[in-house]
């Protein structure tokens, strides 16, 4: 036995620790800790070193990014009770201390890190939503993650299957029509901001022909265009990496030889063009998904859908510095978990990169 | 490698079944008789919290205050009380209250709910923005505001820093030392601002502190300081009886209180003659005792602990979706309410507005639609616009050269093209302004200089030193982030440059930053605007009293304050007559209505002559602000405008006044409670 694996036992431990901090609101905290202590152990005993390097590395990095979060926030000028009524000094003082945000100097933002890490071990509280009373930022934020997650997943596919197909065909056959209107149909897609694309789908699919609802939530009727809109952007986008990662394949000498071996081009195709097309692709999803999960402003506030987008802007406009963040953790985990799955897929879709984990 | 993306694939393909079968089971939902876009997500429906219209919306619709507003002429007609007596001298207010008047929790509505509730506004814990609307009530501004005043004469133990622990007679007694030598002014104004001791002290008595206050230059000699040192110590130990007073007194037997369930008492300590009017604003609705103190912070949040007492009820609150109202069939009038259901839609995007509206999911659209398109939508039907009790306007920084001079002032009002801006550019049929307080019934504004006149403009800047705009320092046009504001902005600042040859430039703060620099008096001129909180003058005209905390602009004219001070009390003038009357402008006008007021002998005679003189010193206070102050350039009075369905009846944009006569709906208020879905 070479000893106790170190980065194992480290790694679990986070592993475990995160996950119980995840489940306490839902669970209660002995079924947590119970929920942790199986996910940390089987995390430690399965992961790859890589994912538990990850995890471990994750804690301190919330903390980081808490802490200097907290102070760029509290350098901004004005404050959550701004309003054009001026509000006496009294009012505001009263309002500062009920949310603890009175003082925002240097020690104040040390102070308001360690009483929001505090409560975020000890409760699970990640803070009171200053501008929506009554709620909590978890309040806020549960019922609209579904909802961005929904959308994010059907738009991810759609982007996806969309920009997949449109670049392996144009780069099995680069310069040809196929390729050209591929690429140019991407060009659109990349150009046009969303929310003209947005307005044009409302126009011509709900206002002329009635098919689709304008905006809202609630069924699946509403799901189609805004999911359709989030998407394009990220389909005109994954088309390009598909078609040159596809052209660069096609192009190896093993293909030439497969071709000669008397492969059927359909195989050729499926076996290596598709497998050169997705390597760019998935390294890009990895980003892309996190910043298509967690909301897209523009469309949720052209279709009116009650997710996560919203949170992140107006949290910052109004300097509701819980919500922020909130919302900051959020992402912040969602990309170092996207990242840790395309790093994995990576390791399976490129046995040299195998050899390194 | 197949395996593994098979296996993605199919998690996937499982997640995104789970999610289709979710939706299409979600119960297909009924739409609401009535759906209207609400601007944005409510922060809260608490009456005491709450400023803004969308909230106000809401509550008006499920609490009902002391009266409600007739729908056709918005006079206060008996809601939660049946029935009210008035003294004589108009400062005695007896509710009694509705029997059948009932919480949706089956308890009756009573007085003390209102006392208890009025008291809530008052309560610096409550910090409630609006609680200085109710401080014509005995005892409510003491109680309110005197907490915190006292601290900061008398020193806080539990203050931050060391200057608030000490407080301001503390630190008066350090300036003063042994009490030998004369204080510089200088060190006295550092002292002031440092300790905000002009905001600590607001209306005081005492003429030394007064005087002190205003002295800038030379020095303060040791008598004036031992004078100034027993002002403050009186004004705090008045202060601090006042405080005491209210405390025992408010809410229990005095100012705004309940003798039994049935009767509900208000005195008042100004000639308020608007007071009905302010009973059914959203601040002076009940809350729900036995809700509120259980669930403090959030008991508003769900139906089942959102008690409340009006034609409606709240039935769900889906954040950033929707809110339903139900109607409330245990409410005492519920045969007059026609609507079932209501759907407040919290959208905030104009286009998204506009589209719900047009695709007919939305029934009434307040406002929310992209400016360009006013040309195309001004030619509906269905598009309601009516005049306003809205002034749009810039302050001017009046503590910055050369702004200093009113003559500057003057000269970049009269250089404006108003009517030119709301015919080219806001085109919604807005009136140019030239006075701050918009058109309302009963009140003659004074005539105003400060309409367009680029000829007498430039004459005026060259007078004050700056020929064809020489030598003028360039300066800022400030302006919170929005197309409709960038455009006036970029308009003014042309019209600057152009009539009078001045350097101006537009520019854009966010909305956080630029209420800061607009508070702290950062800015040269900053655009700006103010809703009428109730129909009358003193609500446009109060925010121009020295260091007013709406005022924003350095201005300040004591003859100003003393005038509104006098509004709110005209029958004092009787014993400042001979001191006051000489400085006005329209003297025999208002000797005339003061002499009317003299020769009234029974106090409801009294009354009845103190109005039209109320309105006289409005008057003279505005001419004031136009003629010798100008502190801010008014540009236009709003037009607020409505997208209405055919289908709804009971939307009111004219209101007919008691005596016949037709006047704008000037609030832009439209209670559910009377509107209607023509079923056809």
């Amino acid at each position: 036995m070479r000893g106790l694996p170190v980065l194992r036992v480290l790694g679990g431990l986070a592993l475990g620790f995160l996950a119980f901090l995840l489940a306490r609101s839902g669970l209660g905290v002995p079924l947590a800790l119970v929920l942790g202590a199986v996910v940390g152990a089987a995390g430690a005993r399965f992961l790859p070193r890589m994912a538990l390097s990850r995890v471990l590395w994750a804690i301190p990095l919330f903390l980081l990014l808490l802490f200097v979060a907290i102070q760029l926030m509290f350098l901004a000028p004005g404050d959550p009770f701004a309003s054009e009524k001026n509000t006496s000094a009294a009012v505001r003082e009263e309002q500062g201390k009920k949310y603890g945000t009175l003082d925002r100097s240097f020690v104040g933002g040390a102070v308001f890190f360690r009483r929001y890490v505090e409560n975020l071990v000890a409760d699970g509280y990640m803070g009171p939503a200053i501008k929506v009373e009554g709620r909590s930022v978890t309040e806020l934020l549960l019922p609209a993650l579904p909802v961005s997650l929904t959308l994010g997943l059907l738009s991810l596919v759609i982007a996806t299957a969309l920009g997949m197909t449109l670049g392996i065909r144009a780069g099995l056959k680069p310069g040809s029509l196929a390729d050209g209107l591929g690429m140019g149909v991407s060009m659109i897609g990349v150009s046009l901001p969303s929310f003209v694309i947005g307005a044009l789908l409302i126009l011509v699919f709900s206002l002329k022909l009635g098919w689709l609802p304008v905006a809202g939530w609630g069924g699946f009727r509403h799901l189609i265009l805004p999911a359709i809109t989030l998407a394009l952007p990220y389909a005109a986008y994954i088309a390009r990496l598909a078609r040159s990662g596809t052209i660069e394949v096609m192009t190896q000498d093993f293909v030439r030889t497969a071709r000669a071996k008397g492969l059927a081009e359909s195989e050729v195709v499926m076996k290596h063009a598709f497998k050169g097309a997705i390597v760019p692709v998935v390294s890009y999803l990895g980003p892309a998904a996190a910043q298509i999960m967690t909301g897209s402003f523009v469309v949720e506030t052209l279709f009116g859908i009650p997710g996560m987008g919203q949170y992140f802007v107006k949290g910052a406009v109004n300097r509701d510095y819980y919500v922020v963040l909130g919302t900051m953790l959020l992402y912040s985990g969602f990309v170092i978990l996207f990242n840790l799955l395309v790093d994995l897929a990576y390791a399976q879709l490129d046995p040299r990169v195998r050899e390194r984990g | 490698m197949w395996r593994t993306l098979l296996a993605l694939l199919a998690v996937f393909g499982a997640a995104l079944g789970l999610v289709v079968v979710t939706f299409s089971a979600s119960a297909r939902e009924e739409r609401a008789d009535l759906v209207f876009v609400n601007g944005t997500e409510p922060k809260t429906l608490d009456p005491q919290k709450m400023t803004g219209v969308p909230e106000g919306r809401l509550a008006d619709a499920v609490f009902e205050g002391l009266t409600y507003r007739d729908n056709d002429s918005h006079r206060p007609l008996p809601g939660s009380a049946a029935s009210w007596e008035v003294s004589p001298d108009g400062r005695r207010y007896t509710f009694h209250m509705r029997k059948e008047a009932r919480w949706t929790d089956g308890t009756r509505v009573t007085a003390r709910d209102f006392a208890w509730s009025w008291k809530r506004l008052q309560e610096p814990e409550t910090a409630s923005e609006y609680a200085y609307l109710l401080h014509c009530v005995r005892h409510a501004e003491a109680y309110n505001t005197f907490g915190a005043q006292v601290k900061a004469l008398r020193g806080d133990p539990a203050a931050r820093e060391r200057p608030g622990q000490v407080g301001i007679l503390g630190g008066f007694r350090a300036l003063m030392g042994a009490g030998t030598a004369a204080v510089p002014a200088k060190d006295w104004q550092t002292f002031l601002t440092e300790l905000a001791v002009r905001d600590t002290v607001v209306r005081t008595r005492e003429r030394a502190l007064v005087d002190a206050i205003d002295t800038t230059t030379g020095e303060l000699g040791p008598d004036l300081l031992r004078e100034v040192g027993a002002a403050l110590e009186r004004d705090a130990g008045r202060r601090e009886a006042e405080l005491a007073d209210a405390k025992a007194h408010f809410g229990v037997d005095q100012g705004a209180f309940a003798p039994d369930d049935d009767t509900f008492v208000v005195e008042l300590t100004a000639f308020v003659p608007y007071f009905l009017d302010l009973t059914s604003f959203h601040s002076a609705l009940p809350a729900p005792r036995q809700a509120v103190e259980k669930n403090p912070e959030s008991w508003f949040r769900e139906p089942a602990t959102c008690v409340s007492n009006g034609p409606f009820r709240l039935a769900r609150w889906e954040v950033n979706k929707k809110i339903r109202l139900v109607k409330n069939h245990d409410y005492w009038g519920a045969r007059e309410v026609a609507l079932e259901t209501v759907d407040a839609l919290p959208i905030e995007n104009s286009t998204t507005s506009l589209n719900l509206y047009l695709s007919g999911e939305a029934d009434w659209l307040p406002a929310t639609y992209p400016p360009d398109l006013i040309d195309q939508l001004k030619g509906r039907p269905d598009f309601k616009a009516n005049p306003s009790a809205i002034t749009y306007f810039f302050r001017i920084n009046v503590t910055r050269k050369p702004f200093d001079d009113p003559r500057v002032r003057l000269a970049l009002s009269k250089a404006i093209d108003r009517h030119l801006l709301v015919t080219k550019v806001t085109r919604k049929g807005e009136t140019p302004a030239t006075t701050i307080v918009p058109p309302m019934p009963g009140y003659a504004p004074p005539d105003s200089p400060m309409g367009y006149d680029p000829e007498g403009a430039r004459k005026l800047l060259a007078e004050a030193g700056f020929p064809g705009g020489r030598g003028f320092p360039p300066f800022g046009v400030l302006y919170n982030k929005s197309e409709g504001h960038q455009k006036n902005a970029e308009f003014v600042a042309d019209q600057l440059r152009r009539n009078l040859g001045v350097e101006a430039k537009a520019y854009v703060a966010e909305w956080q930053s630029y209420l800061r620099n607009q508070t702290q008096l950062d800015y040269d001129v900053c655009r700006a605007g103010w809703v009428a909180d109730y129909r009358d003058p003193m609500t446009f005209l109060d925010l121009w009293i020295t260091k007013g905390g709406n005022n924003n602009t350095g201005w300040g004219d004591p003859l100003y304050d003393r005038l509104i001070g006098l509004a709110g009390d005209p029958f004092a003038l009787e014993a400042a007559a001979d001191e006051v009357l000489p400085k006005l402008a329209e003297q025999d006008r208002t000797r005339v209505l003061l002499a009317a007021l003299s020769a009234a002998k029974t106090p409801a005679e009294r009354v009845s002559a103190a109005e039209p003189l109320r309105m006289q010193l409005f008057r003279e206070a505005e001419g004031l602000l136009v003629k010798r102050g100008h502190p801010f350039i008014p540009i236009y009075y709003y037009v607020v405008t409505n997208l209405v369905s055919p289908r709804v009846e009971g939307f009111r944009t004219e209101l007919v006044q008691p005596d016949g006569t037709r006047i704008p709906n000037l609030q832009d208020l439209h209670p559910l409670r009377d509107l209607r879905i023509r079923k056809d």
